[in-house]
């Protein structure tokens, strides 16, 4: 009974597993094939791979696109961490008035629909002459990822045990230079872990960029978005461009895949 | 931890460090938190009423603004296609949540096993939810597809009939939802998965040597730690559904008939597509007001002593 019961729970684990692992797995396929195969009734799983569809790719806007998510996203994240882990440290080292409701405050923004702030920034960065550029975006996601950062980061600060930074203190450190020389240090797992999620977040927002540009600072998905409208689907390069966009997202799922918890909850669970 | 409140009750440390942060380095503090809430308030608050201001003129970019008070919440409110979109958007996230919760509560318990090899598929599992919406909705519009679309190939080789899935008003809904069950289901599993990590094994080993039966076994022993690991995944699923966009958009474009048309894409449509600003502000303070409430009853859910108001973002 025991055994079966243990069979059964690994059978279960790996079906599961499939499940997941399928869709991903097939895109991936389905990037090496021709226009026809890619249509093919019923569809084709042996065939002769072809690097076609990432060669149209590299030879379309794609790199531009991808050169725009990055820049955006890396900004965003300098940004936020920066800012993040000030107030974050604040938090958890000092007591100010409000700091309860401001701290709720802070975690009600990662409630506030995109949409909601589309229409204002739309035509802010209209008469500012803003829009399609990557100052625009950069400001947008500031906003959700700043916030982010503050709730997760104060986690890491929290865990770091104050003794060490009293000690810096006896020792002629002054608070700026506590929290430069001690604290970050000893926060930076956190940091990285933190600038991971900002990046992926960034990365991967679509409903502010695709309202906010339109072809000079496109980032990569507003990018495949259009290509299905204009040229017909064009499955090929679709499947080939999402995988090459992803593929960084991969890796740093699999360097934090211990903090997802953390990550995913927004510091309130780890 | 993770039982851990939503906001610490911890009033204000008088450590040392703060101490000698007296008022010589009070320039210190306002480094710490001036900046980020400036530019926070900069951002959201006055965003969100601009807006507000907008939604109450009848302004389409390229023409004058006129005052017209409530007369596009009166449009909207009469206008079918956003009573359409209003009850799509509830559909979508009752369905989807309700599937990615029960489902959660079962992948979790079975990613809680110990056995070689479960560190990789855990990352498989845990993947979809990482990758952009846009990308999953893209995939599975390619393996939805009538014609060479992998499911319905699928399906007829188990013996099933074909599903016209982006085609047909009530199966593009399912569809939608079952890309964002896909996705999202892990989320809940990861954290049920860290809500079974805080049981203590000598609860488990207890309740194995008594021969509890299941259900007061999950009832007594796994329910208090599982009971704010699936309410906050309650609050981020259900916020994450009422202002669903990228995968629906993907999708179908919000058709066939807007019949996947959510809150979001109407806004989208407003503003993009038709440039009536005015309109597109009136939707989003709709959905920012609907976001309110129900978050307003989760938290209150999560934390029942804290009484304050929590707004998205105001």
């Amino acid at each position: 009974m025991k055994t079966f019961k243990r069979v059964l729970g690994v059978v279960l684990a790996l079906l599961v597993a499939a499940v997941f692992l399928f869709p991903l797995l097939w895109i991936l396929l389905s990037s090496f094939k021709t226009k026809l195969e890619l249509l093919a009734v019923p569809p084709v799983f042996i065939f002769r791979p072809t690097l076609q569809n990432y060669i149209n790719a590299f030879n379309s806007d794609f790199p531009t696109q991808v050169r725009n998510s990055l820049i955006i996203a890396i900004s965003t994240t300098v940004i936020s961490i920066t800012l993040g882990s000030l107030t974050a440290y604040g938090f958890s080292r000092y007591s100010i008035k409000g700091s309860d409701f401001l701290q709720f405050w802070i975690l009600s923004l990662r409630m506030l629909p995109a949409i909601a702030v589309v229409v204002p920034f739309y035509l802010v960065f209209r008469t500012l002459k803003l829009l399609d550029t990557h100052i625009a975006l950069i400001m947008v996601y500031c906003l959700f990822n700043i916030s982010f950062a503050v709730w997760v980061l104060k986690g890491f600060f929290d865990e770091i045990p104050i003794e060490l930074e009293e000690a810096a203190m006896l020792d002629g450190y002054s608070p700026p230079q506590v929290f430069l020389k001690v604290s970050l240090p000893l926060a930076r797992a956190g940091l990285a872990t933190t600038a991971i999620f900002c990046l992926i977040q960034s990365l991967n927002e679509f409903l502010l960029a695709v309202s906010l540009t339109t072809r000079v600072a496109d980032t990569a998905p507003v990018g495949l978005s259009k290509v299905q409208t204009l040229m017909g689907v064009d499955w090929g390069l679709l499947s080939a461009g999402s995988i090459v966009f992803m593929l960084p997202v991969v890796i740093f799922t699999i360097i934090v895949r211990n903090e997802l918890v953390r990550g995913m909850s927004f510091g309130r669970m780890r | 931890m993770a039982q851990e409140a939503m906001v610490s009750e911890r009033e204000g440390p008088a450590t040392a460090v703060e101490a000698a942060a007296g008022l010589r380095d009070l320039w210190w503090r306002r480094l710490l938190f001036a900046p980020t809430i400036g530019l926070l308030l900069l951002l959201a608050i006055v965003p969100l009423l601009f807006s507000l201001g907008v939604s109450l003129f009848n302004y389409s970019l390229g023409s004058r603004a006129i005052w017209t008070g409530l007369g596009n919440y009166i449009n909207l409110f009469t206008d079918p296609q956003f009573w359409l979109a209003a009850r799509v958007t509830v559909q979508f996230t009752i369905a989807a949540v309700s599937i990615e919760v029960v489902l959660g509560i079962l992948l979790g318990f079975v990613l809680n096993q110990r056995f070689t090899g479960m560190g990789i598929i855990r990352l498989i599992v845990f993947l979809p939810m990482m990758l952009a919406p846009f990308c999953i909705g893209l995939f599975w519009r390619f393996m939805f597809d009538q014609t060479f679309g992998i499911v319905d190939y699928i399906l007829t080789r188990v013996g099933l009939p074909t599903i016209p899935w982006l085609a047909h008003p009530f199966w593009s809904q399912v569809a939608v939802v079952v890309v964002d069950v896909w996705q999202w289901t892990p989320f809940v599993a990861l954290l049920v998965l860290a809500g079974l990590g805080t049981i203590p094994t000598e609860l488990l080993e207890a309740a194995t040597l008594d021969r509890a039966s299941t259900w007061l076994k999950f009832r007594q022993i796994y329910w208090p730690y599982l009971r704010f690991p699936l309410l906050l995944a309650l609050l981020f699923r259900s916020i994450d559904t009422l202002k669903l966009f990228d995968s629906p958009f993907i999708l179908t474009g919000g058709g066939p008939g807007n019949f996947t048309s959510t809150l979001s894409i109407l806004g989208y449509r407003h503003q993009i597509m038709f440039f009536n600003v005015g309109m597109a502000a009136a939707i989003s303070w709709v959905v920012v007001i609907i976001i309110n409430i129900v978050t307003n009853i989760l938290v209150r859910l999560i934390t029942p002593a804290r009484v304050e108001q929590v707004a998205t973002g105001l």
